[in-house]
């Protein structure tokens, strides 16, 4: 788009503006005058056609007319008529007697150039009959006939009748004026008139136009530098001087205009402040995530050269860093801790917890107590200064490796799936207590569970059995224990990602909510294999 | 999940209605903090109450603390589900839950 400065659009329509007024000025004073003007010389000319009819003897004129002998009376006249012409501005000062197709002149002021004689018959000029007629009618005052005649070129006329001593109109004194020389005085004083005019309109425009250019021109282009400069300049740290005192609106502007641009650099400074700050807790919470992932035993097979169990685990986070764990260590030669875990609620503060939570119990297992006293411990560490009131549910299982004997604590977790020889994997409804670090001096209740060679035990977190799907149902436990049981003779590996294939394809396109973590022994005994 | 309160004296009553769950569970203890001055008797009806998660039981066991035990906190109108989650979690054994 083509654009126009603010200036040459002012200036276009102060100059548009100008020529209209000066035209209008012009055009109507012009006008005015010329009415005027032919008025007040029509005026004159029918005085002075007056002046010769009231001069002249009415009864003598129609004498001359059929004579056409000169006498002394008529050169009376003649000489009356020259004196008037030579001392006035009259073109031709005459008499004549209208008749019917032509016209008759009796005097002539013979002063004048091309002067008729006595008797001269001529032809109307145009319109010259009716206005002839009109003058003898004495219907005519003042009338001021203007004619462009080929004999006497563009004249004005005024004609007034000689009556009798009978009161009867004998004939017209006609009085001829120039029109050129009338209209030259008009176009004089037109002249000095758009002169003036445009002087005037000229010197008034140029003030408005100053008092506009310094009061609105000058400061918007001011502003609108500085806007552009704004757009390209955020980034520098250069400060917007708009200094306009113009004590209007103007001011008002640039003021707000000023302010705006302090706060946009100041917003544009802390964003990039708040973007560069957010980029590095990102980075941080990424290797959060890592190390999270790391405590995580996450080598398979764990115990390659242990044969008398299988175990395998995995943890699929959500988006963000969560809560859920699980862990497996050998307590002694013959004693396996396994633990699943989950802290509530997510993020970084439940991470945090998750990592104390998951050292005080390796720890404390490691000392060799019973999972019950474990958790007991482990509770009373985690409530000492629990300020952000979380807490963790666990289930904790440490099995007698030569035996099958698996001695268990549940602190308010998920019920374990057992896997039983004859029946598959089913529900295992343990004993429960509460929650870790919800309360302080919790007793938990342990219970033991024999297994038998190629017996199974599935523990999980909630992120399982609470994967939801798009129509906002639940997996739950009943699909969990059918994909358990979907395969047999299969390692703890392959079950468990049967499983996780399971819980994605129920779950489909809808975006998982809590991290998913799963973990399967099985016990496959010591020595001889049974037939 | 939406949040109808009403005080009647000391008594404060909270209903619940929707998921408790990790980004709603900040609301709820925003007004339990901000609501429970002065109230000796807090009841959660949990009747709309359709999923529970763990944020939302951290949220009930800090107001079970605060209400101290004797019987300041009453869980009302537990449905299936939930009430699965109490049982799971040993919750049902430190809070007093009354069913209609």
């Amino acid at each position: 788009m083509r654009t126009h400065s603010f200036k040459t659009k002012i200036l276009r329509a102060f100059v548009v503006f100008s020529a209209l007024l000066i035209a209008t000025i012009c055009l109507t004073v012009g006008l005015y005058y010329r009415h005027q003007d032919l008025e007040r010389y029509g005026d004159l000319a029918y005085s002075y056609a007056e002046t010769a009819a009231a001069y002249i003897d009415g009864d003598k004129v129609s004498g001359y007319v059929a004579s056409l002998q000169k006498d002394e009376y008529y050169e009376q006249v003649m000489d009356f008529l020259n004196s008037t012409l030579t001392h006035t501005d009259i073109l031709y000062y005459y008499v004549f007697v209208p008749y019917e197709d032509d016209l008759v002149y009796v005097w002539d002021a013979d002063e004048a150039e091309g002067a008729c004689p006595l008797g001269y018959r001529e032809d109307y000029m145009e319109g010259g009959k009716e206005a002839s007629v009109n003058a003898m009618a004495g219907l005519t005052a003042g009338e001021f006939h203007v004619t462009h005649d080929p004999t006497y070129g563009y004249i004005g006329s005024a004609y007034y009748p000689i009556r009798n001593a009978a009161g009867e109109a004998v004939a017209l004194v006609g009085v001829d004026l120039s029109m050129p020389d009338i209209n030259s005085g008009l176009a004089y004083f037109v002249a000095v008139i758009v002169v003036c005019v445009v002087a005037a309109v000229v010197i008034f425009i140029s003030i408005l136009y100053s008092i506009f250019r310094q009061s609105l021109i000058v400061p918007i282009n001011r502003l609108n530098a500085a806007a552009k400069k704004m757009v390209g300049n955020l980034e520098n740290e250069d400060d917007m001087d708009i200094e306009i005192h113009t004590r209007d609106e103007i001011e008002e502007l640039a003021k707000a205009f000023r302010q705006m641009y302090g706060e946009v650099k100041a917003y544009i400074h802390r964003l990039t402040h708040i973007t560069a700050e957010k980029e590095r807790i990102e980075a941080e919470l990424d290797v959060a995530k890592h190390i999270q992932a790391a405590m995580l035993p996450c080598i398979f097979p764990a115990f390659p050269e242990r044969s008398e169990f299988d175990i395998y685990a995995t943890m699929t986070p959500a988006k963000e860093v969560g809560g859920d764990f699980y862990d497996f260590f050998l307590v002694d030669d013959n004693r396996l801790a396994v633990v699943m875990a989950d802290v509530s609620g997510k993020g970084v503060p439940a991470a945090l917890f998750m990592m104390i939570s998951q050292t005080l119990i390796k720890s404390a297992a490691q000392t060799g107590l019973s999972p019950k006293a474990v958790l007991e411990k482990v509770n009373n560490q985690l409530c000492v200064n629990n300020e952000a009131e979380m807490f963790v549910t666990v289930w904790l299982g440490i099995l007698e490796i030569s035996t099958g004997k698996m001695a268990c604590a549940n602190a308010g977790h998920e019920y374990p799936a057992v896997k039983r020889r004859d029946s598959g994997f089913e529900l295992f409804k343990d004993k429960h207590g509460f929650v870790l670090a919800g309360m302080r001096g919790s007793r938990y209740k342990e219970y033991e569970l024999q297994l038998a060679r190629g017996e199974a035990i599935f523990v999980y977190t909630d992120g399982v059995t609470e994967a939801t799907n798009a129509h906002e149902e639940l997996y739950g436990t009943k699909r969990a224990l059918a994909a358990l049981n979907k395969r047999e003779k299969v390692s703890c590996e392959e079950l468990l990602q049967s499983v996780h294939g399971d819980v994605n394809q129920f779950v489909g396109e809808a975006p998982q909510f809590d991290d998913i973590t799963m973990l399967c022994l099985e016990y496959r005994g010591c020595g001889r294999e049974e037939p | 999940m939406t949040i109808n309160m009403q005080k009647d004296g000391t008594t404060l009553t909270i209903a619940l209605d929707g998921r408790l769950d990790t980004s709603t569970a900040p609301q709820l203890e925003t007004a339990l903090k901000e609501n429970l001055a002065g109230v000796d008797a807090l009841v959660l009806d949990m009747k709309g109450l359709d999923y529970l998660s763990s944020a939302g039981l951290r949220v009930i066991l800090g107001a079970q603390k605060q209400m101290g035990r004797l019987g300041g906190l009453v869980i009302r109108n537990v449905n299936k589900l939930i009430m699965e989650v109490f049982e799971i979690t040993g919750f049902s054994d430190i809070l007093t839950i009354e069913q209609e």
